[in-house]
C-alpha cells in the first residue's frame, strides 16, 4: 500500500488525498482528506466510497472507464462535508500499483465550493455589468489608464509636476499626449451608433484605439480635469463639453467617468457619455422663438408708435387744413377779407410748428439709441423739461412749483433722455390732472440717501390701485387716446443708468413719481440736509414754498 | 345786398355745435364755420356741449371722436338715448380702417378723417342740414 514515509508527506499536502480501491473501496486518506470529509483514516479505512459519500456506483464505473482508457479521470462531485453542508470536490484520479500485483486509485481532491461561488457571483456581476453596458442609452467606454497612470507617476516622482491643474494648462501638448495614451478597451453598441462611422465595415473597430480623435481641441481642458479628479481620489467627473466622432463630426455632449478606487487599481475606468444634440437644438430652437417673439412684440410696438406719431402729428394738420380752407373762403369773396385770411395764415404758421414740434419730440423719444453717460445737472433736466412743456402747461392752465436742489447734484446720464424722463412723467402728471380748474404740477430734485432723486407730483385723481403693478408696462394706458409708452419708455430709461422709478398716491391726494439715480461722483454722496427733504416729501400737505427753493413758483 | 322786403323777422340761421379737446383745431373748426357762413358754437368736451344750452338749438353738431373723458361714440349714444337729436358727424386723427363702419353702426352721419377735406364736410353739413346755410 503506501510506506509510512509516503503517508507522512501526503498528510503535508493541502488536497484531500484518498487511496481507494477499484471497486470503490477506500483505503487511507490524507489529514486534508479527513479535514474535509469528517472521519479519521482509521474510520475511513475499509468502507465503500459510495456509502460513504453518497455517490451512485455507475458513476465510479463511467469514471474508472475513463481512467483506464485515458490514464487519468476528473470530474467535479458534491460530497457531504465534515461541517454538515455539501462540498463541490475537484478530482483527480490515477491509476497506480497497490504493491499486492493490483491496481488502486489515487484520488486528489480540491474543496472548490467557495471558488466557484465566487465565480458565479463574479459571473453575474459581469453579466449583469455587461447587460448594463450594452443596454444604457449611453454611450459606455471602458478604458485603460494605466499608461497615463505611470507617466503621471514618473513625471511626479522626477519633480516635474508639482500641481496637476498648472502643469494641465501649461502643457497642452501633455493632455493630448495623455489621451494618446488613453487606450479604448470596449464600448457599447451606442458609442459606435454615435462616434462611428456610419457604413464602415466594422465601425466599431475604428474606435478601438487612443481616445485623442474624440477630443477637440478646444475641450481638451475638460479631458485635463477629469485626469485632475482621477488621481486626485475623486469618485467621479463630469462635464459639459464638446466631443467629435471618428468622422470629424463634433457634437455637445454630457461627458461622465467614475474612479471606483477597485478598477482604478487596475488602471481602468468607466466613461459615461450622453448625447446633448437634441437638447442643445432644442435650446437653440427655444431661444430663436423668443427671439421672433421679441420681434413680433417690436413689430407690434413699431406699429403702435406709428398710429400714436399719425394721431399726433393730424391734430396739427388738422387745424392747418380747416384754416387754409376757411382763408381761401374769405379771399374767394367778391371783396376778400384780407384780415381774416392774416388771421387764419397765423394760426396756420403755428399749428405748422405745432406739428414740427410734435415731430422734434418723438424723436427724442425714440433717437439715441445709444445714450452717452455722462454727469449731467437733474436740476437742469427739470427746467428745460418745464421750458419744454410750455404750452401743454399753458393749455392745462396749470401751475408749476419747481423746487431744485441747491446743490445742484449731478447724476450719471443723457441729458437729453434725463430732460425726456423729466417731460413724461410731467406729461402724465398734466394728463392726470386735465380740467382741474386749480391743477398744481410739483417738481423736485433732493438727496434720497446715497441717491439723488427727481419726483413729479400731481394733485390729480391719484392711481388707482390695481393699476400700480402695471403702470410701467409697455402699451398699458388708462387713456383713451393713450399708448401707453411714456412711463414704459421712462422706466427703460432710467434704469438703463442704473436708476429706479416708482409711483405712489400721496396722501392729500394725487400721485408722486420719483426717480432715483446714482450720484456722478461719491464725493457728494452724503446725505442732504433734512428740512430740505421733509418740505418736497410732503408738498401736497404744506402748499408754502421750501425754505430754500431755487426754482419759481409761476402761474403759467 | 338787396334789404330783405319779407316783414318777418329773420329766424336765426342754424347753429352747428364743434365739439373737440384739441384747442388750435377747435379754433379752425369755429373760424372756417364762419368763413363757411354757418353759426357756430365750440366746446372743448362733450360733457361741456351736453350741460350748455346749445344742446337745444344744435342743428348738427361735429365731434372728435377721441376725447378724454367722455368720447365721442359715446356722446352719440347719449344723444340717440335722450332722443330727438340733431345729426352728428364725428372727426378724427385716428388711422385704423374701419372706424367709419363703427360710427355708421352707432348712428353718425358721417366720420372724417382729420386733416378734413373742406369739400367733405361741406357735403357732410349739406347732407345734415338738408340745405346751405341760412
Amino acid at each position: 500500500m503506501l510506506s509510512r514515509a509516503e503517508t507522512e508527506i501526503l498528510d503535508l499536502v493541502q488536497e484531500a488525498v484518498t487511496l481507494r480501491t477499484t471497486d470503490g473501496r477506500i483505503l487511507w486518506w490524507n489529514a486534508a482528506a479527513q479535514a474535509l470529509y469528517g472521519p479519521r483514516p482509521m474510520r475511513a479505512a475499509g468502507r465503500a466510497a459510495a456509502d460513504l459519500f453518497g455517490e451512485p456506483a455507475e458513476d465510479d464505473a463511467a469514471a474508472l472507464a475513463a481512467l483506464r482508457a485515458e490514464g487519468a479521470w476528473r470530474g467535479e462531485r458534491l460530497r457531504p462535508g465534515a461541517c454538515g453542508g455539501p462540498r463541490l470536490v475537484a478530482l483527480d484520479w490515477r491509476l497506480r500499483p497497490d504493491g499486492r500485483g493490483g491496481e488502486a486509485i489515487l484520488e486528489t481532491g480540491r474543496d472548490v465550493t467557495d471558488a466557484r461561488r465566487d465565480e458565479a457571483a463574479l459571473r453575474k456581476s459581469e453579466h449583469r455589468y455587461r447587460n448594463l453596458f450594452q443596454a444604457m442609452a449611453a454611450s459606455f467606454w471602458e478604458l485603460d489608464f494605466f499608461p497615463v497612470g505611470a507617466r503621471l507617476h514618473a513625471l511626479r516622482k522626477a519633480g516635474e509636476i508639482a500641481a496637476y491643474p498648472a502643469y494641465f494648462d501649461a502643457h497642452p501638448d501633455f493632455v493630448r499626449e495623455m489621451m494618446r495614451l488613453t487606450r479604448v478597451v470596449d464600448v457599447n453598441e451606442q458609442s459606435v451608433a454615435l462616434f462611428g462611422r456610419p457604413g464602415a465595415p466594422d465601425p466599431k473597430a475604428e474606435l478601438m484605439t487612443s481616445v485623442e480623435p474624440f477630443w477637440p481641441e478646444a475641450s481638451s481642458p475638460v479631458y485635463a480635469a477629469s485626469v485632475v479628479a482621477a488621481v486626485s481620489g475623486e469618485l467621479s467627473y463630469a462635464a459639459e463639453t464638446r466631443l467629435r466622432a471618428i468622422d470629424g463630426r463634433e457634437f455637445p455632449a454630457l461627458f461622465t467617468a467614475c474612479f471606483p478606487p477597485d478598477t482604478m487599481n487596475k488602471g481602468t475606468l468607466l466613461v459615461g457619455i450622453i448625447d446633448l444634440s437634441a437638447r442643445v437644438a432644442a435650446e437653440a430652437a427655444l431661444a430663436a422663438m423668443r427671439a421672433e417673439q421679441a420681434r413680433a412684440a417690436r413689430v407690434s410696438l413699431l406699429g403702435e408708435l406709428a398710429a400714436g406719431i399719425a394721431h399726433e402729428v393730424n391734430q396739427p394738420l388738422a387745424a392747418i387744413a380747416a384754416n387754409a380752407a376757411a382763408g381761401i373762403r374769405w379771399l374767394d369773396r367778391p371783396e376778400p377779407e384780407v384780415a381774416e385770411a392774416r388771421t387764419l395764415t397765423r394760426r396756420i404758421a403755428a399749428d405748422a410748428h405745432r406739428a414740427a414740434e410734435v415731430i422734434a419730440r418723438i424723436r427724442g423719444m425714440v433717437s439715441g439709441a445709444a445714450p452717452a453717460a455722462s454727469p449731467c445737472s437733474a436740476n437742469a433736466a427739470l427746467r428745460d423739461a418745464v421750458a419744454m412743456l410750455e404750452t401743454e402747461i399753458r393749455r392745462a392752465g396749470a401751475r408749476v412749483a419747481l423746487r431744485l436742489d441747491p446743490a445742484d447734484p449731478a447724476v450719471i446720464a443723457d441729458p437729453v433722455q434725463l430732460r425726456q424722463v423729466a417731460a413724461n412723467l410731467a406729461q402724465n402728471a398734466l394728463q392726470a390732472m386735465a380740467g382741474r380748474p386749480q391743477a398744481r404740477l410739483e417738481l423736485g430734485v433732493r438727496r434720497a440717501g446715497d441717491r439723488v432723486a427727481i419726483e413729479v407730483a400731481d394733485d390729480g385723481p391719484g392711481i388707482a390701485p390695481e393699476h400700480l403693478p402695471r403702470l410701467f408696462d409697455s402699451f398699458f394706458t388708462t387713456r383713451a387716446e393713450g399708448m401707453g409708452m411714456g412711463l414704459s419708455i421712462t422706466r427703460g430709461i432710467v434704469e438703463a443708468f442704473g436708476g429706479t422709478v416708482r409711483a405712489a398716491n400721496r396722501p392729500g391726494g394725487g400721485a408722486c413719481f420719483t426717480v432715483e439715480l446714482p450720484p456722478a461722483s461719491a464725493a457728494g454722496s452724503a446725505p442732504f440736509s433734512a428740512p430740505f427733504s421733509a418740505a418736497v416729501a410732503a408738498p401736497a400737505a404744506d402748499p408754502s414754498p421750501a425754505p430754500a427753493p431755487t426754482g419759481a413758483d409761476r402761474r403759467a | 345786398m338787396t334789404p330783405s322786403s319779407d316783414p318777418a323777422p329773420p329766424l336765426p340761421a342754424p347753429l352747428v355745435a364743434i365739439v373737440d379737446d384739441d384747442p388750435p383745431f377747435l379754433d379752425a373748426m369755429l373760424g372756417l364755420m364762419r368763413a363757411l357762413g354757418w353759426r357756430s358754437a365750440g366746446f372743448a368736451s362733450a360733457e361741456s356741449f351736453l350741460a350748455s344750452p346749445a344742446r337745444a338749438e344744435a342743428a348738427c353738431i361735429v365731434s372728435d371722436l377721441q376725447m378724454p373723458g367722455m368720447d365721442g361714440l359715446a356722446l352719440l349714444s347719449r344723444l340717440a338715448r335722450d332722443g330727438g337729436a340733431a345729426p352728428v358727424i364725428l372727426v378724427t386723427a385716428r388711422t385704423e380702417p374701419r372706424l367709419e363702419d363703427e360710427a355708421r353702426a352707432r348712428g353718425a352721419l358721417c366720420l372724417l378723417r382729420k386733416p378734413v377735406a373742406p369739400e367733405a364736410l361741406e357735403a357732410c353739413l349739406a347732407r345734415a342740414m338738408g340745405a346751405g346755410p341760412g
